[in-house]
């Protein structure tokens, strides 16, 4: 940054605050990894190794942490015994169907959106933006009543419909923003050359499918990682990734290692996701408000 | 979609060098647009959309006005399930809560996402830096709570072993006691959402103009100087952004307080969300959930006339392509 090229005398105030600055980053480094580190090495603990501490105050037998012998026998656990192969598949159809779902008709909506212009935009913007905004627990409420009229409590297109609620106005959100930023003039020039109106939006494809393939990413993130939906929609037939772990989670007996591994194989899976839009991540976590 | 104002029956006149030019064109362009086509690719969203928030939102609002799963069927009350909240000590409890929750949430969120940006704008490791930072938020709201809560475990909770031996706490865990059970919500929510503010302030922080930050320089302003009349009014857009977003979902997820606490201890953390959750799912009075739910949604709705308001503000100024 510039103020970096002007400010280059080093006194000792600027030294002691470097030196401030990376404890910082440091400390903030390791409170961010930590949970995540803990989760991933007590998930191949034992029950009886993952229950270790050390006295109070004694930092310096910290390092009983890494005294275990590493077992996979949780995560064999989860899917012979627990039914999470089950659930995974639940997970992947539920949060992919409603991301295909929502892209697609979003995209159709969203370009047209981007392409004409009518009475009432502002008002069905409103509406679309709301539907997304709105708590769960409150879409919930009346999404129960109406699913179990249809016999839509514990199956998959429940969850998937009900994913819907808020991926698709987010689709349609952010891609108009995508859409607004081709120029009609490509469109014109397609057409120019013959081509219909659908084979116009067709040729704009290509240039928008970055974006469209990123939020499709962050769509099935968003259904993916949900826990309210899953547990009272999805409660009995469908039962996804989150509320299954955190049914194993009983009065009596809670499986800690059994629930370590269970995040490990939900969380994983979307970091990587999450890595591999990186370029969209800010614009679809902001709705599209900030751009990078 | 422009109109082109040479358009003629013909096709489009131009004129090169003076001499008149005929443009032909597919018949599409002669006349004008119709939107009909545009509606076409529209409406099944649109369908899609309404079946699944129009239909649910009256739906909602029928079943505020009824008691719904009685044993007597679902019988009319009026506005019964209304007048009931006004006295409901818990309804208001639930609001004082969630507001709390999300104040104090935000302003921790804000005060070090911000601090963050700052010192790692420019950073030689402001890349991988930021990249490892936002992985919590990458993470199931419900498992990073469960992850915590084994976490705060006061028998075997590595971060309960740490704060018990710097002496901040005692015996009992951060979760079990009234005091401080909201406190272990923050604190999961600044983990998992101060990369969020960091990110959006980043953004901002890199369109201040340099050229302002050197002038005032040159001009012997000091470095906070700097930041307080140049920088900070230049993303105060992006952080309104930022704000409104953890706003909205601090209302909207209630997930980590599910894993954590479910509400507990002695409903020290019932935040309204979680009391609407009790009330519909835990003793299925629909009815009276319903009610809640409006009252819930009402208030969501007016916040996001004022978001929609922020986000045609400055910062989503679109500047190039696709990034």
């Amino acid at each position: 940054m510039a103020s970096r090229d002007v400010v280059t005398y080093k006194t000792p105030l600027s030294r002691l605050l470097n030196v401030v600055i990376v404890i910082f980053l440091a400390f903030y480094l390791v409170w961010t990894i930590l949970p995540l580190f803990l989760m991933f090495v007590s998930s191949f603990k034992d029950l009886l190794a993952a229950f270790q501490l050390p006295p109070v105050g004694a930092f310096s037998q910290i390092g009983i942490f890494f005294d275990f012998e590493p077992t996979t026998k949780h995560y064999y656990n989860l899917f012979y015994n627990l039914g999470f192969s089950t659930y995974l598949m639940n997970s992947i159809i539920a949060a992919g169907g409603s991301a295909v779902v929502s892209v697609v008709l979003g995209s159709m909506a969203a370009y047209s959106l981007s392409r004409v212009d009518f009475r009432g935009k502002g008002d069905l913007f409103f509406w679309i933006i709301s539907t997304r905004m709105a708590p769960v627990v409150a879409v919930l409420v009346p999404l129960y009543a109406i699913f179990r009229g249809f016999d839509l409590i514990g199956t998959r297109t429940g969850l998937i419909l009900a994913y819907t609620t808020f991926n698709l106005p987010f689709a349609i959100w952010i891609l108009k923003g995508f859409f607004d930023n081709v120029p009609f003039a490509i469109e014109e020039a397609s057409m120019v050359d013959g081509s219909t109106r659908f084979q116009a939006f067709r040729a704009i494809l290509p240039l928008v499918a970055p974006g469209i393939g990123a939020f499709l990413v962050l769509c099935v993130l968003f259904a993916w990682n949900d826990f309210l939906f899953a547990s009272i929609i999805g409660s009995g037939g469908a039962k996804t990734l989150p509320p299954a772990t955190r049914e194993l989670v009983q009065p009596q007996n809670i499986q800690w290692g059994s629930i370590m591994a269970a995040g490990v194989v939900t969380t994983v899976p979307m970091m990587f996701l999450g890595l591999l839009i990186r370029r969209y991540l800010v614009t679809g976590l902001t709705m599209g408000a900030v751009r990078e | 979609m422009t109109q082109n104002k040479n358009a003629t029956p013909e096709g489009v006149v131009r004129y090169v060098e003076g001499a008149k030019v005929l443009d032909y064109l597919p018949q599409v362009f002669n006349v004008k647009p119709s939107s009909s086509y545009y509606f076409w690719l529209m409406a099944p969203a649109l369908i899609v959309l309404a079946a699944i928030s129009i239909y649910p939102f009256f739906w909602l609002i029928w079943m505020s006005l009824h008691n719904v799963g009685s044993s007597a069927g679902d019988t009319f009350v009026g506005l019964k399930n209304f007048e009931k909240l006004l006295t409901d000590d818990k309804f208001w409890i639930g609001w004082g809560l969630l507001f709390k929750y999300t104040a104090f949430c935000m302003f921790f969120e804000i005060a070090i996402g911000v601090l963050l940006a700052v010192i790692l704008n420019g950073h030689r490791f402001e890349n991988i830096l930021v990249t490892v930072f936002l992985m919590p938020m990458m993470m199931a709201p419900a498992i990073a709570g469960l992850v915590w809560y084994y976490l705060f475990n006061s028998t075997f909770g590595w971060y309960h072993w740490l704060m018990q031996s710097l002496g901040i706490l005692g015996e009992t865990s951060i979760i079990g006691s009234t005091d401080t059970a909201m406190a272990a919500l923050i604190i999961v929510d600044i983990w998992q959402w101060t990369p969020l503010i960091t990110l959006i302030t980043l953004a901002g922080l890199k369109r201040v103009p340099r050229d302002q930050l050197e002038a005032n320089m040159v001009d012997g302003a000091s470095a906070f100087r700097n930041f307080v009349a140049i920088t900070l009014p230049n993303i105060y857009p992006f952080l309104l952004i930022g704000i409104m977003l953890r706003f909205m979902d601090n209302f909207r997820f209630i997930d980590v307080i599910l894993a954590l606490t479910g509400g507990g201890p002695a409903e020290s953390t019932k935040v309204l969300p979680v009391y609407l959750f009790d009330v519909s799912f835990v003793f299925f009075k629909l009815g009276r959930g319903a009610a809640i739910a409006l009252t819930l949604l009402i208030v969501t709705i007016i916040l996001c006339k004022l978001l929609v308001r922020v986000f045609e503000g400055p910062a989503s100024k679109r500047t190039d392509m696709g990034s």
